[in-house]
């Protein structure tokens, strides 16, 4: 098939799953249907099955990755819309934020240390808690690969979104805050969307620990490298 | 008719402000990245443009609604622009066909760790922030009783 032809065919093809997952989901709320799951998965089986070479799925789809940078600016409106919330907890709000990156980024180290895993793969870990377009900047601080770096990314999210619900229950966490800033510190995205399901207080929190984590891990992220 | 013809106007209209904002926010972020490249900066230009942005709509020198529905979009659709790069991991097929088993515990274990750890602290620390708030104000009532009873 002719290059250009396919490319475009791959654009139609991502932009079509996603909004059919996104669709289905709004439809049916059962967690496989979710977009985070579901999109990459008819997209990537669909590139695996028919053995898409990368270089025509990229001709056309690779301006969307180019979005990250316009949407992390975004996420000043939602900081501004929310500023009364920030103001009425900031001591725990800042605590949340920088307990969550010490815990993520210690236990990577701790990883990193203890298993023989390829170096490029556990360095592409330590941002894994961070939303996606903060995550991308910063992993090239430790030496990480963006795209190995978006997918674990990805996988974080969701695991924080299946295991969040027995975790709080066994440890007995009820307070909206730290339901709302745990999934937000350690899921982003996912975490976040997660967290609205359970309350408006605690998506809100979810969402604002989320940005703010991600901009801390950006910031830091030169400093933290030179443990590693 | 003339129903259906504000309905449809009305729909072009929102879709174009959405351009708009979107085509605004991208050339924001372009000038940020250029900025932020041309003086070295540690700090991406993402972040900074996020930074100045705040400022601006805390200064009310831009009002909310010129950003608004572009950004709802750029953060509504955050997945769909991460898509590609996960569709290119494929190129590192072997090593997560070795290594995927460890990495799912690894993960698995990494995340439930951070998720507790930050829940416990930032539990304890509200209790312990509410527990300061009725304090003072239990201390503030009964000062108020002995100011009422010297009287």
């Amino acid at each position: 098939m002719n290059g250009s032809l396919l490319g475009a065919l791959c654009l139609l093809l991502t932009l079509a799953g996603y909004y059919f997952s996104k669709r289905l989901y709004l439809r049916r709320q059962r967690v496989w249907f979710a977009p985070i799951i579901m999109a990459p998965t008819i997209i990537l089986l669909t590139v695996v099955i028919f053995q898409i070479p990368l270089a025509d799925y990229f001709q056309f789809t690779h301006w969307l990755p180019a979005l990250l940078a316009p949407a992390t600016i975004a996420f000043a409106v939602p900081i501004y819309r929310e500023r009364a919330l920030i103001k009425r907890y900031p001591l725990t709000i800042s605590v949340g934020v920088l307990a969550g990156l010490c815990l993520g980024v210690g236990s990577s180290w701790l990883i990193l240390h203890f298993t023989h895993m390829p170096s490029e793969l556990s360095k592409s870990l330590i941002v894994r808690s961070v939303s996606t377009p903060f995550a991308i900047e910063a992993t090239s601080a430790f030496g990480g690969i963006p795209e190995l770096t978006a997918m674990l990314v990805l996988v974080t999210g969701i695991m924080g979104m299946l295991i969040c619900d027995p975790l709080f229950k066994a440890a007995n966490i009820k307070s909206s805050l730290a339901r709302g800033i745990s999934l937000g510190a350690s899921a982003h995205g996912a975490g976040a969307a997660k967290a609205n399901q359970i309350g408006r207080e605690e998506g809100v929190i979810a969402s604002l620990t989320m940005i703010f984590t991600g901009i801390a891990m950006v910031i830091t992220a030169p400093l933290f490298a030179l443990l590693f | 008719m003339l129903s259906s013809f504000n309905t449809h106007s009305a729909f072009i209209k929102c879709k174009t402000t959405l351009v708009i904002q979107v085509s605004g926010l991208c050339l924001f972020a372009w000038l940020c990245q250029w900025a932020a490249h041309s003086v070295h900066s540690i700090i991406p230009g993402s972040v900074i443009g996020l930074g100045v942005l705040l400022l601006l709509l805390s200064c009310h020198w831009i009002p909310e609604k010129v950003v608004n529905q572009g950004s709802a979009w750029l953060i509504g659709d955050l997945l769909l622009f991460f898509i590609p790069p996960v569709v290119a991991i494929t190129k590192y097929k072997l090593i997560l066909e070795s290594y995927g088993a460890e990495l799912i515990v690894c993960m698995l274990l990494a995340s439930a760790s951070v998720l507790l750890g930050t829940a416990f602290i930032v539990d304890k620390l509200f209790k312990f922030e509410r527990k300061q708030r009725l304090n003072s104000i239990t201390a503030q009532r009964l000062q108020l009783r002995t100011t009422l009873l010297n009287i």
